[in-house]
């Protein structure tokens, strides 16, 4: 029981003593929103973005999100990685 | 009254995107609370850069993005102040001075420093002072988010009010000061990615800084020109501003409420505890990116807010006006998200501090002495759960104050001002006795409360309110200062060896970190160093 405590632990990014990994929630939380943003922008037509200058800027801020929770994602895996050897 | 904005359902995708992470956090730390020292301070094992952004985000709440643009459509550049006069001083001040007492004396909270190193009336005092002022201002966040809801969504404001108090206390209830703590880091990146598009697309349409220079009213852009007389958009002296909100409202606040200092506390380490609020400084330098260039924009571009508006007009609105202004659906989850995270985290900050005083400094030591510490940590849990419905009390007593930002000066100027002359004083001079903290502090509350009473019968008189709260602050803490002294010098002294960890002197000096990119003083000067050439920037 207690292993497979420790096993979802460990998938989760956490266990070490107190710290959850933080990285993971906000990497993956931002990565969705980059996902669900530039999907939503290649979707929409071009009038909607009247308002915003002419801008498709759910599409450009959709990337741009995407982008940093990758960052996030990828240091997380990196650490988790290192740890792990 | 229509609601300003529509939402569709990509926007609420983000936003409940944003409360399940929230309570999924919440909950995976929920096994993790073993003792109260897990739930009231993170075990103390949290890294440098998570305390650090968390010291920033938990002031980051409702006061900030709301009342912030609010002042600077109201004030114009002047509203930098806040930042940096009135914040990053005093937090590299905290960092290299003030730290390594808090955390090296291993106190679990402020009120219990001011036991150690005063009396147990003193500590009391500030214990009681301070938790009505965390629920006030609980109650203050989420008044701002059901307001907002109310605006722009139509929501009903008790419904909110309902739903924003349920969430935090969910949270707060399983993670405790981690809950909260991490919220706050994820918050910290939401209300970047949600507010600068504002800023840049207000920067695109009105011109760049070239555009305010054009259009804006010459003394709504400097920050220190007009400060010679009150007769300047603030209307405050420099007398006001560098010595009632730069040193005494801004130390006060950075350096003794608990609510920020709670974050540091938390820190793995004594060096991370120092780097917290230091780290913290440098994004706080930046925060006027979000706040104040929307706060002008808004005079430009939003007819409501014309330079010849009327002295009735709803400041607190610009920053909503101006996401229906320039916000497509799906950027607009996102600001809503970003605000909703700030309000939330506002006030969960103040709920954790709030049981934690609570169940330390009144329940331990007043109510129910020397229990177990699991005692402890379930009556946590409960104070969480009533510090919650007393904010949401409060937030129906805050609808009668029209401008936020200045009710949350007044209240700071009540409790903090005057507490940061007995904390100067109690870690920086050993003669200091515990009759002259306690008389001290009780005098400059009494002060501010006295003074604020002599104002609103009309008997003094200032250029504006906000001129008011900085005056009534340094007068609290002039007199907290003096009578602090005074009554020193005819009381007991404390003998040297009792004092050794709480004060200046009689301390060893903590060991500075071997690699100097990680010493505090280091990054503390740079901070300094670079707002100071922000304000010559600024002039």
């Amino acid at each position: 029981m207690n292993e497979k405590i420790e096993m979802k632990d460990k998938k989760m990014g956490m266990g070490q003593g107190h710290v959850l990994d933080l990285k993971l929630p906000i990497g993956w939380l931002l990565s969705a929103y980059g996902v669900l943003l530039t999907v939503y922008g290649l979707v929409t037509k071009k009038e909607m973005y009247a308002i915003s200058l002419g801008l498709n800027l759910n599409l450009v801020w959709g990337i741009l999100m995407l982008a940093i929770g990758g960052g996030f994602l990828l240091a997380a895996f990196l650490k988790k990685d290192r740890a792990g050897r | 009254m229509d609601p300003v904005i529509t939402l569709n359902a990509v926007d609420y995708a983000i936003i409940g995107g944003y409360i399940l992470v929230m309570i999924f956090v919440g909950y995976s730390l929920k096994k993790y609370m073993k003792t109260g020292e897990d739930f009231f301070l993170s075990g103390r094992s949290l890294p440098g850069w998570i305390t650090g952004l968390a010291f920033l985000s938990a002031n980051l709440g409702a006061l900030e993005v709301i009342g912030m643009v609010a002042n600077s459509a109201k004030y114009g550049i002047a509203t930098i102040h806040f930042y940096w006069v009135g914040a990053i001083p005093a937090m590299v001040f905290l960092g290299i001075f003030m730290m390594p007492f808090y955390y090296g004396s291993r106190v679990r909270t402020v009120p219990e420093y001011l036991k150690l190193r005063y009396n147990e009336a003193t500590r009391g005092l500030n214990a009681i002072s301070f938790a009505i002022m965390t629920v006030l201002m609980s109650g203050i966040s989420l008044y701002a988010m059901a307001l907002l809801f109310k605006i722009m969504l139509g929501w009903s404001l008790t419904g909110s009010i309902l739903f924003g108090a349920v969430v935090v206390l969910l949270y707060v209830f399983w993670g405790g000061l981690s809950s909260s703590i991490y919220n706050e880091v994820i918050q910290f990146f939401l209300i970047w990615l949600g507010l600068l598009p504002i800023v840049f697309l207000g920067l695109k349409e009105v011109g760049g800084f070239a555009g305010f220079v054009a259009k804006l009213k010459e003394p709504l852009l400097h920050s220190v020109k007009y400060l010679g007389t009150s007769n300047n958009p603030l209307g405050v002296d420099w007398f006001g501003v560098v010595m009632g909100l730069g040193f005494v409202l801004s130390f006060g606040y950075w350096t003794t409420d608990f609510l920020v200092v709670q974050r540091a506390l938390a820190s793995k380490n004594i060096n991370s505890a120092r780097m917290t609020p230091i780290i913290a400084a440098f994004p706080k330098m930046l925060v006027p990116i979000i706040v104040v260039i929307p706060g002008l924009v808004a005079l430009l571009v939003l007819p409501e807010f014309s330079q010849s508006a009327l002295p009735s007009t709803e400041y607190n609105s610009a920053l909503i006006l101006l996401m229906k202004h320039y916000l497509p659906n799906g950027l607009l989850g996102l600001a809503i998200t970003a605000l909703l995270a700030s309000f939330m985290s506002g006030m969960a900050g103040n709920v954790t501090a709030f049981n934690t005083i609570w169940t330390y400094d009144i329940y331990g030591s007043y109510i129910k002495k020397g229990k177990s510490d699991s005692h402890y940590l379930r009556m946590g849990k409960y104070a969480t759960i009533f510090g919650v419905a007393i904010s949401v009390g409060t937030a129906y007593i805050v609808q009668s104050f029209p401008n936020i930002m200045d009710y949350m000066q007044l209240v700071f100027s009540f409790f903090n001002a005057p507490l940061f002359a007995t904390f100067l004083l109690g870690m920086f001079w050993a003669g200091a006795t515990g009759w002259g903290g306690f008389f001290g502090l009780l005098v400059g509350i009494l002060t501010a409360a006295g003074h604020y009473i002599l104002y609103k019968l009309g008997i003094v008189h200032y250029a504006s309110d906000m001129a008011a709260n900085f005056y009534q602050a340094w007068w609290a803490w002039l007199a907290d200062f003096v009578v602090t002294i005074g009554v020193s010098l005819f009381t007991a002294k404390r003998k040297p060896q009792e004092l050794v960890g709480l004060v200046f002197g009689l301390t060893p000096k903590t060991k500075a970190a071997a690699r100097w990119l990680a010493r505090p003083a280091v990054w503390g000067i740079l901070a300094i160093v670079i707002a100071i050439v922000l304000n010559i920037i600024f002039w």
